[in-house]
Formats: C-alpha cells, sequence, structure tokens
C-alpha cells in the first residue's frame, strides 16, 4: 500500500521534466556521449605497396638534363627528389627498399622497411645515393634490370628500376642478353630518365673532381664481341678474317646521351614490367598505384565523432531551440520574461 | 606539454559554449515578482553552476571533435650506449664460408654469421644510435646514424647478398668516419668494420685518415672475420718472404690502424662462435652514458573530453529531473526542487 501510494506520487512527478522535450535532448546527448567514449570503429581495407627502388648510378646517370630549382641538375639529382616526393605519397605501411645498379648487377642496400615509421631514414638514404658508389664504369641495363628483378622477386616486392637507358658499352650486333625470368612474375615500373636531346656525360677524375665531359674517343662507340653485324661486309676496309666489323674506327654518339626510350621500352616488355617516363612525383604515384600489386591492409577508422556530433547538436538544441521558438513568436513583455528566467 | 588539435576549424564553434549564459535548459516558470522572493546565494550558485556544466559540456565536445591530443614528443633520456658505424665488407669473399668454400649443409657463409649476430646485437642496444656503410670497389653510404633501428636490421639483413668484386678498405674507413657530425659529439663514437680481408691503402688515403682520426674522436673496432688458411692480423710475417703490404695487407691495416692513435682494438674471428666473443666484447665495451630521444606516442584526449562533457550532461539531466513548477499543474503538490532542497528557496 506504502509502497505502491509512493510509486504513484513518483508517476505524477515525473512526467514534468520527461515531457520536456530539452530533457529528452539531453538525454539523447547523454547516450549519444557514451556510444563516443565507447569508441565505435570500422575497418576499412587500403592498398599498401612493397617496393624496391633500384637506381642506376652510372656516369650517364651525372649528365644534367634536368632542371631543379631554376638551374641545371643531374638525372641522378631529379630521380632523388623524385623518390622523395613519391615515399612521401605512398599510403602508410607501404614499405620501400633500396638499391642501387652499375656494372651488370643491382645491389642491395636495405631490404624494405615500414615507411611510416622510417621514413626519415629512408629519405635520408636516398638523399645520400651518388655516382661514387658505382663500384664499375659499365652499364649493362639488361642484366642489372635482371638481377633487380631477382632480388625484388627474392624480397617479395614489386621492381621500381630508374635508368637511362644508356648502355656502356653499346651493345652487341646480337642485342641485349636474353631475359631468363618469367615475365611478369615481378611486376613494377621501369622509369626512363633523361631528356630526349643528346647531352655530354662529365668526366671525374680519381678522386672525384670533375674534369670536363667525354669526347667521342673515351668510350667505345661500338661493341666489337660477338658476331659483327649484317651490313659490316658493305664497310671500307672490311675484311672476313682481319677486319670483320670493318677498317676504320667507329665513331658514334656514345659518349652523349639521351633516355633510350625505344631499348627500355623493349626491355620492359619482355619483363613484364610497366613504361613510365620520368615525370612529377604526382603522376609516378599513379604509376605505380597501376602497375604494383597491392597489399590490402585494415585500418581502423576512428567513428566516435559522428556520435559526439549528435550529442553537440542535441545539447546546442536543448539550449537554443526554445529561445529561438520565442524570438520568432516575440511575446508581450519582454521584462517578464526576464523575471520569468530569473524565478526559473 | 604540447597540445594540439588535427582540425582547429572545428574550434571556430566554440563561441557556441556562451549558449548556456544566454539560454537555459530549465523550464521556465512565471511568477508574479521577483521582489517577493528572499535572496539566496545557494540558489544562485546552483544557477551558475548548471550554465558553466553546460558550456563546459559545449566546449568538451567541440575540443573532442576537433581532435584534441597530445602531439608525440621527444623526449630527452640518458641511456648507456654509443654512435657506431656499421662498416661492411662486401667483397665476394664474404659470400664463402669460413673454411673458404661455398657454404654447405650445416655451415654459414661468413656474412651470413656476421649479418645474424650483428642483427643480435643491433637488438641488444636499444639506444644507439647506428649508422650502415658498406665497401668493395667502392664506398657505398647505405644509411646515416639513426635511432630507427627498423632500418638498421634492413640494411644488415642486406649484407648476405651476393657481394662485389674487390675490397678498397681505405676509402670504406673515410666515409665511416665522416659520417659522425656534430650531434655526436655527446657520446662516444665508434666505427665497427667487419670484413675478410684488407688491401693497400693508397697514401693518399692514409694521410686523410689520419688527418681525421686527429679531428674526430673515436673508438675504431676490427671484427676481421679470418678464413681458414689465410694471413691472420697478429702472425709473424714469413721470414721467407718481403714483410710489405702487398704480400700481408691484414697485418699492415692492423700496424696502420695501430698508428692512427685512436683507440682501436681488433679481434680476429676464426669461427661464428668466435664472432659472438668479439661483439660482445665491443658490445661490452661501448657502454658509456648517451643522451638519446624517447619517443612519447601521440596521446588522443578527445575521449577524456566526451567523458567531461557526458559528466556536465549527466548533471544538467539530473537538474532537470530534479525541477518542480511552482504551480501546481500536476496533481503533485508543491515541494521545494531537489537542487534547493537544502535550505535554498521557500516559495
Amino acid at each position: 500500500m506504502d509502497r505502491s501510494s509512493r510509486l504513484a506520487e513518483g508517476v505524477a512527478m515525473m512526467p514534468r521534466a520527461v515531457r520536456d522535450f530539452r530533457f529528452i535532448l539531453l538525454i539523447a546527448a547523454f547516450v549519444a556521449l557514451c556510444i563516443a567514449l565507447a569508441r565505435p570503429s570500422w575497418t576499412m581495407q587500403r592498398a599498401a605497396y612493397d617496393l624496391l627502388l633500384v637506381v642506376d648510378v652510372t656516369g650517364s646517370m651525372n649528365a644534367r638534363d634536368y632542371v631543379l630549382d631554376g638551374s641545371p641538375a643531374p638525372r641522378l639529382d631529379a630521380v632523388k627528389r623524385t623518390l622523395r616526393d613519391l615515399i612521401a605519397q605512398l599510403p602508410c605501411r607501404s614499405r620501400v627498399g633500396l638499391g642501387i645498379f652499375t656494372e651488370r648487377r643491382s645491389f642491395l642496400l636495405f631490404e624494405p622497411v615500414e615507411l611510416c615509421d622510417n621514413y626519415p631514414v629512408a629519405e635520408a638514404a636516398i638523399g645520400s645515393l651518388e655516382w661514387r658508389m658505382a663500384w664499375e664504369g659499365d652499364s649493362r641495363i639488361a642484366s642489372g634490370l635482371n638481377s633487380a628483378l631477382e632480388i625484388a622477386r627474392s624480397l617479395d616486392a614489386d621492381l621500381v628500376f630508374l635508368t637511362d637507358g644508356h648502355e656502356a658499352p653499346p651493345l652487341s650486333a646480337s642485342g641485349p642478353p636474353p631475359f631468363e625470368g618469367k615475365a611478369g612474375e615481378v611486376r613494377g615500373l621501369l622509369i626512363g630518365v633523361g631528356g630526349n636531346a643528346l647531352v655530354p656525360i662529365p668526366k671525374f677524375d680519381d678522386m672525384g673532381r670533375e674534369t670536363g665531359f667525354f669526347a667521342m674517343a673515351d668510350v667505345p662507340q661500338e661493341n666489337r664481341m660477338g658476331l659483327p653485324p649484317a651490313d659490316a661486309s658493305s664497310r671500307p676496309g672490311w675484311h672476313p678474317r682481319n677486319a670483320p666489323f670493318g677498317g676504320e674506327a667507329p665513331t658514334g654518339n656514345e659518349h652523349l646521351t639521351s633516355v633510350r626510350e625505344e631499348y627500355l621500352q623493349t626491355l620492359a616488355r619482355r619483363a613484364g614490367l610497366d613504361y613510365v617516363r620520368l615525370e612529377d612525383a604526382s603522376r609516378l604515384d599513379a604509376a605505380v598505384a597501376q602497375s604494383a600489386s597491392p597489399r590490402m591492409i585494415g585500418t581502423t577508422a576512428d567513428l566516435s565523432p559522428i556520435p559526439a556530433a549528435i550529442a553537440l547538436a542535441a545539447l546546442l538544441a536543448s539550449y537554443g531551440a526554445l529561445p529561438i521558438f520565442r524570438l520568432r513568436q516575440p511575446r508581450p513583455g519582454s521584462s517578464h520574461s526576464r523575471n520569468e528566467r530569473m524565478a526559473q | 606539454m604540447n597540445f594540439t588539435v588535427d582540425t582547429p576549424a572545428v574550434l571556430l564553434l566554440l563561441p557556441l559554449a556562451l549558449l548556456p549564459f544566454a539560454a537555459t535548459v530549465l523550464s521556465i516558470s512565471s511568477y508574479p515578482s521577483l521582489a517577493s522572493i528572499p535572496h539566496d546565494r545557494l540558489s544562485l550558485v546552483m544557477d551558475i553552476g548548471l550554465r558553466i556544466a553546460g558550456a563546459l559540456a559545449i566546449t568538451m565536445i567541440i575540443f573532442g571533435l576537433a581532435g584534441l591530443h597530445r602531439r608525440e614528443q621527444l623526449v630527452e633520456r640518458v641511456g648507456k650506449g654509443a654512435n657506431i658505424v656499421l662498416l661492411f665488407d662486401r667483397s665476394s669473399s664474404m659470400d664463402n664460408s669460413f673454411a673458404n668454400r661455398l657454404p654447405s649443409g650445416g655451415e654459414v657463409s661468413k656474412s651470413a654469421a656476421a649479418r645474424r649476430l650483428i642483427s643480435d646485437f643491433v637488438a641488444r642496444r636499444p639506444h644507439d644510435r647506428i649508422g650502415v656503410a658498406a665497401f668493395s670497389t667502392s664506398p657505398m653510404p647505405v644509411l646515416p646514424l639513426t635511432q630507427h633501428h627498423d632500418t638498421v636490421r634492413a640494411a644488415v639483413a642486406a649484407i648476405d647478398r651476393p657481394g662485389l668484386a674487390k675490397t678498397d678498405v681505405g676509402r670504406g674507413l673515410v666515409l665511416a668516419m665522416t659520417m659522425f657530425n656534430e650531434n655526436t659529439a655527446d657520446a662516444s663514437r665508434a666505427v665497427v668494420l667487419v670484413s675478410d680481408g684488407a688491401a693497400v691503402i693508397d697514401r693518399q688515403v692514409q694521410a686523410t685518415l689520419r688527418s681525421i682520426a686527429a679531428r674526430m674522436p673515436l673508438n675504431l673496432y676490427w671484427l676481421f672475420l679470418r678464413t681458414k688458411g689465410s694471413r691472420g692480423i697478429f702472425d709473424p710475417p714469413d721470414p721467407r718472404q718481403p714483410d710489405m703490404p702487398q704480400t700481408n695487407p691484414e697485418r699492415h691495416l692492423h700496424l696502420f690502424l695501430s698508428t692512427l692513435g685512436v683507440p682501436y682494438r681488433a679481434f680476429e674471428a676464426g669461427s661464428p662462435r668466435a664472432v659472438e666473443q668479439a661483439i660482445a666484447e665491443i658490445d661490452r665495451q661501448e657502454m658509456r652514458p648517451l643522451l638519446y630521444f624517447e619517443r612519447m606516442p601521440r596521446r588522443d584526449l578527445s575521449h577524456l573530453c566526451y567523458s567531461a562533457a557526458a559528466v556536465s550532461v549527466a548533471l544538467l539531466a539530473l537538474a532537470k529531473l530534479a525541477e518542480r513548477g511552482l504551480t501546481g499543474r500536476s496533481r503533485a503538490t508543491y515541494r521545494p526542487a531537489l537542487t534547493l532542497a537544502s535550505g535554498g528557496k521557500r516559495g
């Protein structure tokens, strides 16, 4: 009896607040905040990439046919700038390894590392690439690409190989060495570096000082290994035994360099890579997204701002709705309403 | 302590926090004259308190939405360690086993042994700043001095890949010694040369090395991976042969390094076990006080904001529950409001 009467009294007391929409809004805000505190989240799938960057550091990469900050810059500097931009744009949790190429091999400097945590080091390592790291003057790109593909395969990474396509010594008449791997086994990009016009290649002495440019006589202009080309018999001074390549010293443009796009496209095609020119990093970024195989990773997005925003809206409405409603329907006696508020 | 927000634009909503001072969530009752109400301090405090609670709730939600957090910080601490440059010989002879064969069965190549043991070494020294350089025919900077040990391990992992042709140890040492910069002056600096052979050092390079050693105080360690049957660094020269750098490059490199004028120790290791002992010795030697930076990760504070807001909103809701009208529109008889009951307004 006693209890039921108290209950009836309670029910009678309750409605005043419960019927008030502002109380309901406050409760809604409170519930929304509690939901926000429960940290709702949503797992999204996002692509990340495992890349092995291999940079050609041979002599021809010192040719200055890029312009950076208004002054002529070597190809290698343009490559470094582009790669830094590229790794800054790669999605977090991508991994990047670095290697260099000269002679006939690619040489791994470090295996792919996670970029988010190690970005400053990777960036500094790219910045410290230079031609002095090259251990030989040769530049046998087809072989170097083969070994880079092999390293990338062993690391389970996609390859980004940057070169100007300048073979030194020149290819023999039989063409580049065969591609031995399985085409398309390693995906990736072959990036052509350099301009279309022929430019001279700087020459350095033993102590690393620049001493001018390579002249025609400084570099082999023709590869006289292997069988002579088919048209050799028409050359002056040709003799099948004593002068199978012709009787005169070869002339040519091997001491000058430009990007050899056709050759690089051939190499890319037979290895199943995509070919692009070194453009600004935004396009390179898109090219990587297109050519490399993405590794899907789950990232959690925090959804708590949504209930929190609802809570804010409810709270503001509970304060603001009535005054705004009143402003639109002005009641007589403003001092009266002020009194009311004071009295709550 | 530096606090910051992710999206400052959200903070433009902050003036909304003044709303509770202009409006109220409580219901308004008409009353003929305010003058008949006695002055009551507690009611005033309640009124202001509830308005502040409302303002606080709005402010906190806005800060939470803006993503208030404490920024990731680098805290300087003192630990034990050193600045170390690991200088690796990447010549192709490192791919052979200690018995100078291609590794077969249970044997490991010298580079694989070095790789494993030095990875452990790096893992044992969390506070070190470590740089990596390599040399064969030419010196190659691989990583600058860094505390990001993941990358260091990735670079160490690359040393058992097939190596290159020759061993230009002189220029490699020049590179390694010049990798220390001014930032490393606060702690000990060490170069750890890992090689399985040596070569004649050019006279010019020798002079460069001496001048660097005079300028840069550092400790030099040479971990010599000795192949069975090859000449050691401590062996007396064969009396039947001329004692020249060309015939005994290892011994002469050792002699040269001991005259550099920097603390220098050579370890000759003929087996993975001996390499392990040598590395343990370097580990012990290079434990000096070192200032290092520890990363305090970013701390998200938005949930703290939401909880403060939730508490404030709960207070407001309670106040709302406790409110009573002055005129009994409901059947309930008038009672003093709960919040005011303890000596407040007596209408």
